[in-house]
């Protein structure tokens, strides 16, 4: 079992012979991307949870909120069944991607995994401790909303720069523009700004990939491989 | 023209293997059972690949331990990089003389 008879014939001889140099370019690319795919989170998959929670959850705060002016307890638990639901799913599927690599990548994606946690954990108290000094349930809906885009906004670009993604930095610099019509929108507005600007603005990144993919996979050779990888 | 191609890689186990390293960051590491799986390749088939990769000096292999279980960790060397990037620049050459 230790060694396989195969493999220990002369160099540059065998199955490679027989390939020619535009088989063995795509052979290279087709093993990158499935590397790739195997160490590294589906930008799709996360931004589709995150389209998703963002949608069903404020449209559900946005339709309760129209007639009396303040979302429906079930409307609050929904959204916070989205995000809790988006963020098991974001943990769980880069976890899994990334498990059994290590070194500075990990270390990076792991120190901004934990950066999240901390900013929302921040968050939350700040929003707690202005209800607790007298701020309507208004000023708290306005502030969360807008704390919230900031927050992501803020964190996608600086992922865009410590990943080189520029889709990442991209989709944070349109975070940062739903916050703002999110604070002007005013009550119950600002729900349906988030709802659409923010959750729909997720789910344009899910199809700008899926196009890319498509893109990158029919031009055969080139581009990606280009320097023998990522930053090489 | 073979004799042009780096030999260490010119053999589709490897170049798979010195491939899917590449598509890693600089300074990253990979499972030894992570690439295995990656590649679909035995064990011994992969273990034999790695060897003469690392007597080439193209590949860096770290063992270590992960708790009590033994635990292997591969990445690509700067001279394994380089000959990477050669070893697609010559086919890419090739690639060009055969349409010119």
């Amino acid at each position: 079992m230790a060694s396989d008879p195969t493999s220990d014939r002369p160099e540059g001889q065998g199955e490679a012979a027989g390939l020619d140099p535009a088989e063995m370019l795509r052979m290279i690319q087709q093993q990158q991307e499935a590397a790739r795919d195997a160490t590294e989170p589906d930008g799709r998959v996360l931004f589709a949870a995150w389209g998703l929670a963002w949608l069903i959850g404020y449209l559900a705060m946005w339709s309760t909120a129209r007639d009396t002016g303040v979302p429906a307890v079930w409307a609050g638990w929904v959204l916070a069944g989205c995000i809790v639901g988006a963020t098991g799913l974001t943990v769980v599927h880069s976890v899994t991607r990334t498990s059994g690599t290590r070194g500075a990548s990990a270390r990076v994606g792991a120190m901004y995994g934990w950066t999240w946690f901390l900013a929302f954990m921040a968050f939350g108290v700040l929003i707690g401790a202005m209800g607790d000094a007298g701020a309507s349930t208004e000023v708290q809906a306005i502030a969360a909303n807008g704390f919230a885009c900031v927050i992501v906004g803020l964190l996608y670009l600086a992922g865009g720069m410590l990943f080189e993604e520029v889709r990442m930095y991209a989709i944070g610099g349109w975070m940062l523009v739903t916050a703002v019509l999110a604070a002007f929108a005013g009550m119950p507005d600002t729900y349906f700004v988030m709802a659409v600007a923010g959750g729909g603005g997720f789910l344009v990144m899910v199809a700008v990939e899926q196009v890319i993919r498509a893109r990158r996979r029919s031009s055969g050779t080139g581009e990606r491989t280009e320097g023998g990888g990522r930053r090489a | 023209m073979p004799e042009e191609l780096d030999p260490v890689i010119h053999a589709p186990a490897r170049l798979r293997v010195v491939a899917s390293l590449a598509a890693l960051g600089p300074g990253d590491e990979l499972a030894f059972p992570k690439l295995r799986k990656l590649l679909d390749m035995t064990a011994g088939n992969l273990s034999t690949h790695l060897r003469k990769l690392e007597d080439a000096g193209y590949v860096h292999v770290t063992k270590t331990h992960e708790g009590r279980t033994p635990a292997t960790y591969l990445a690509l060397t700067p001279t394994g990089r380089t000959a990477f990037a050669d070893y697609q620049a010559a086919l890419m050459d090739l690639l060009k003389g055969a349409q010119g």
